[in-house]
């Protein structure tokens, strides 16, 4: 059975219509990518997910559940989330954010900070330097590092990833891809990756959905994807290509 | 000048002034309390934001002298004396507190917030981990300008009764005698900015820890 599912939600926001009867499922140890361009409803299915937003028709199943009949708070505890602009609190050293779940589960400290530090190591940040450190001290890389782990810290039973590598330069942002490959290795933990670019999505996903204006197109594994036909599909296909052989 | 006459001035001067902190510091303390209560209830519930801001607002462009004379009429908070005194001293220093924390918590960045919800953080523990810690250099700025506004104004507070350092500028007054003046007048200034001083250390502390 799938993990999660989404039959024919809708969201609206006013006269505008967000996400079109969408539907998909995530089977379980699988990474969907959405891809989509700016504006396509891909954040605004995300947040869906761990109940940010309500939809307003549809139905969206989480391990079998209805969410609508669950606690958002501590629905949105098992769900580990990363955005792009990563969020990691200020006042907070790098083990606190890293164990911000766990804190707020009501975790024992010690428990706590030695997650936290296995952690780091994992996502290659040396614990003994990092864990006293703040944000402000590191660099845009080492922070979602840092995302990164807290989103995995309590044990998530699933991923939430928002255009997490979108602000970091091609070098480091191609570092994330290889650490995120490798702690999928690990944790196999289901996920639903979101982003514009469709080299990354071709690089992370086991199978990829295209949202175009609040219509979700395509899902299909990256060969398949690799060879659709429809219009959309192309138009992010192309952009694999230098830009003087598109016509 | 007679030995015994600056002695009396000088106890003079120490009674009041404790008198006149004593004044400061309730009223300052049930300002902070209901000033930062309000504004974060107020963050969550615009209506309650709006109508608290514009009551805090009108209290504090009401002349002091006024608002004490306003207050006194009224049954069972009014009257004459330091009850009085106090009440309209946290109707004049709850604006910037108020003000300061709404202020606070709405310049806490939307990235932060987002992450500390979708991790699943309550209310309260928004509140708490998130929201107060990364206000707190806005609010205690709020406080510090309240607190210095309220050692002024509190000189005023002897017209009705209430005693501190007042007391001597309106006998001072009262006499012509300038030495009585300042001696109510100069205890007072340092006092505030004594507190300003050490309000503004207390600040800078709170926001190199970021």
């Amino acid at each position: 059975m799938a993990f999660l599912s989404f039959r024919d939600v809708v969201y609206r926001r006013g006269a505008l219509t967000i996400l079109n009867r969408v539907s998909f499922d995530l089977e379980p140890g699988e990474t969907l990518v959405l891809l989509g361009r700016s504006g396509s409803g891909k954040t605004t299915a995300l947040r869906l997910i761990n109940r940010l937003l309500d939809a307003d028709s549809g139905l969206i199943l989480f391990d079998g559940e209805d969410i609508q009949h669950l606690d958002p708070i501590l629905l949105r505890r098992k769900i580990g989330y990363v955005i792009q602009e990563i969020g990691l609190l200020p006042h907070w050293t790098v083990g606190q954010n890293i164990g911000l779940v766990p804190t707020i589960s009501g975790w024992d400290p010690t428990k706590r900070d030695e997650r936290a530090r296995e952690l780091l190591s994992q996502v290659g940040l040396p614990p003994g330097e990092y864990m006293p450190r703040y944000p402000r001290a590191l660099s845009g890389g080492q922070r979602q590092r840092v995302g990164v782990a807290r989103a995995l810290a309590a044990n998530p039973a699933l991923l939430l990833f928002d255009e997490p590598f979108g602000a970091l330069d091609p070098v480091t942002r191609r570092e994330m891809q290889v650490q995120f490959l490798a702690l999928r290795n690990r944790y196999r933990t289901p996920s639903v990756f979101v982003t514009h670019d469709v080299a990354e999505a071709l690089a992370l996903a086991s199978r990829i959905a295209v949202l175009d204006a609040g219509n979700l197109e395509v899902v299909a594994t990256p060969d398949e994807f690799r060879n659709a036909s429809t219009p959309v599909a192309r138009s992010f296909l192309d952009t694999l290509k230098p830009v003087h052989e598109v016509h | 000048m007679d030995r015994m006459v600056v002695e009396s001035l000088l106890r003079d001067i120490g009674v009041l002034s404790l008198e006149h902190l004593q004044l400061v510091a309730i009223a300052s303390l049930i300002a902070a309390v209901l000033g930062v209560g309000l504004g974060v209830l107020g963050t969550r519930r615009p209506t309650l934001r709006r109508y608290s801001l514009a009551f805090a607002n009108v209290m504090q462009t009401v002349p002091s002298l006024a608002l004490f004379g306003f207050l006194i009429p009224i049954p069972l908070i009014g009257g004459i004396g330091q009850r009085t005194a106090t009440i309209s001293l946290v109707l004049y220093a709850l604006l910037p507190i108020l003000r300061n924390t709404i202020t606070g918590i709405a310049g806490v960045e939307p990235s932060i917030r987002e992450a500390a919800v979708a991790m699943g953080m309550t209310n309260r523990q928004l509140l708490r981990h998130v929201e107060l810690p990364l206000a707190a250099p806005t609010i205690l700025a709020g406080l510090r300008t309240a607190v210095v506004a309220t050692i002024g104004t509190a000189t005023i507070a002897a017209a009705i009764g209430a005693g501190g350092l007042g007391v001597l500028i309106f006998r001072g007054l009262a006499s012509v005698d300038t030495l009585e003046i300042l001696a109510g007048a100069v205890p007072a200034a340092l006092m505030a900015l004594a507190a300003d001083a050490l309000m503004a250390i207390a600040e800078h502390r709170l926001e190199i820890q970021r």
